[in-house]
């Protein structure tokens, strides 16, 4: 019976739902958070009988035919990169991109990762780095006695080092966008890695066209909408119950016939 | 023959495909813009051979005609997306593919690494000048207006072209929310595009669960049907056994 396999993609799609929205619930209070949403598709269909197909031998033709869906697929989970609110910190290192664009990170590895969390602390060595402890590109050196750090909207970063009237420039943080951001792929602790369908990245400084600026003391909060969530959460629970109903339901119709004398 | 076990048969086969048309209304009723099916019946005439009946001279078996496509529109939901329109009133969405040009209603596009607005499998969508559409990488902002007009902080890009048809059931459904038709498109005389917005599944959750219900009892009374013709048989056997031997 095909309305039994209909219903499990069913089932399954709408698991999926569950699985989605509970991340975002989960995710409500990460810094940068890109809320997810799962798409879905509807399957093939079978062409029981063809529309079009002759009906009689002076010429007329079936006007609709037959057609029966096979049931849905999960199409993809995307990123919904609207910009959060931004939330005031009052730390020094927390810095908020407003608009497009993304940190890069020198991970371990050697590799580029990108995100948009600036919650940024100093290491031992004077050095702007992530919470995990990965350096910020371009590397930016906080000199040991600097006494204010100003990080303005273009990303220069100016210290005020002990017994100096003005300020020098220490270094310059970069954004790079990318054609697809939908496309990144996430690695976890908010970071993300460059992949063929993002394209390749493109650097400036903030402020550029097409580029966001910098804001010193805010963090970009998740975009996540819980009161949407919570209805998206309602009414994927609801359908997985109604997909539940439908085998329930070609269960029962089988075991009539089984049962037939 | 026996016309009644076969007849009740036909209305049983006919109630099976109508079930799994209602699983699959019921499984997309999260898939946007999905359009909902029904099955049309008809009865299919057969002659009696006999002449000695009295109420009628045919014999009507159930046929399941074909699906009717309920185009109402789904309700929007705002999803926040720039790249995620919806289409109020008539009209789909062209998308080049390599059998020739499909259609959609599902407003869920994105960007490939080229820049190019694309369905979600990745397939180009087409402006009036039947040409794909591309975005520059450092152009943050894009606007759809409602007749279809891309912009960006750089000036406008191209405009969305929404055709419609004459007879839209006539159009099959090719999975991922993708129409097929040998029909002419005519383009959309007043097109209607929302952005940030998706169109829902138009499918009715209550009264799938009463087609259901309906199509379930049916089956049971149908398949109990069949059980008292087949008692009535097997006692018609047993009593003409009895009188002969």
């Amino acid at each position: 019976m095909r309305s039994l396999n209909i219903a499990a993609t069913g089932m399954v799609a709408q698991q999926t739902n569950v699985e989605v929205i509970s991340n975002n619930i989960a995710n409500m209070n990460t810094t940068a958070y890109n809320r997810r949403r799962a798409e879905f598709n509807d399957l093939l269909y079978q062409n029981l009988k063809r529309g079009g197909a002759a009906s009689s031998d002076t010429g007329t033709i079936v006007p609709v035919g037959i057609q029966l869906g096979l049931g849905v697929k999960t199409a993809a989970v995307y990123r919904i990169t609207e910009q959060g609110s931004l939330v005031n910190t009052n730390n020094t290192f927390d810095v908020a991109v407003q608009g497009k664009g993304y940190f890069q990170i020198l991970m371990p590895s050697g590799e580029i990762s990108y995100t948009r969390d600036g919650s940024f602390q100093i290491n031992a060595d004077g050095l702007v780095v992530t919470h995990e402890g990965f350096q910020v590109q371009p590397g930016i050196t906080i000199p040991n006695d600097a006494v204010d750090v100003t990080i303005n909207s273009s990303g220069e970063v100016l210290v005020k080092l002990d017994g100096q009237v003005t300020s020098s420039n220490v270094g310059q943080l970069q954004l790079a966008t990318f054609a697809n951001e939908a496309g990144l792929e996430s690695v976890g602790n908010n970071l993300f890695l460059e992949t063929p369908a993002s394209g390749a990245p493109l650097q400036s400084n903030p402020g550029q066209p097409g580029y966001g600026t910098l804001l010193q003391g805010f963090l970009e909060t998740s975009n996540v909408n819980v009161v949407a969530e919570i209805t998206d959460l309602i009414s994927a629970q609801r359908a997985y119950e109604m997909n539940s109903k439908v085998i329930k339901t070609s269960d029962e119709m089988m075991s009539s016939a089984n049962n037939m004398k | 023959m026996d016309n009644t076990s076969y007849i009740a048969l036909s209305k049983q086969t006919a109630l099976v495909r109508e079930m799994a048309m209602v699983a699959n209304n019921i499984a997309n009723v999260n898939t946007p813009a999905y359009k909902g099916e029904d099955s049309l019946f008809t009865q299919y005439l057969v002659k009696v051979q006999t002449e000695d009946r009295i109420l009628t001279d045919s014999l009507a078996f159930t046929r399941d005609l074909g699906t009717m496509r309920n185009m109402d529109e789904g309700r929007f939901q705002s999803t926040g997306n720039t790249l995620d329109m919806a289409i109020h009133g008539k009209g789909y969405f062209v998308v080049e593919t390599p059998d020739g040009p499909q259609y959609t209603r599902k407003g869920h596009f994105r960007l490939d690494q080229d820049g190019q607005l694309v369905t979600n499998e990745g397939r180009p969508v087409l402006t009036t000048d039947n040409q794909p559409l591309f975005f520059a990488p450092n152009e943050a902002k894009i606007d759809i207006s409602r007749d279809g007009s891309v912009s960006t902080e750089n000036g406008p890009v191209g405009k969305l072209r929404l055709v419609q048809f004459d007879n839209e059931q006539d159009m099959k459904k090719v999975a991922h929310g993708l129409f097929k038709t040998d029909q002419l498109p005519q383009d959309v005389p007043k097109p209607d595009i929302q952005q940030g917005m998706l169109e829902g599944s138009n499918v009715e959750p209550v009264v799938e669960i009463t087609k259901m219900i309906a199509i379930h009892r049916s089956y049971d009374s149908v398949t109990k049907m069949i059980e008292e013709e087949n008692q009535r048989q097997r006692k018609a056997i047993t009593a003409l056994t009895r009188i002969t031997s």
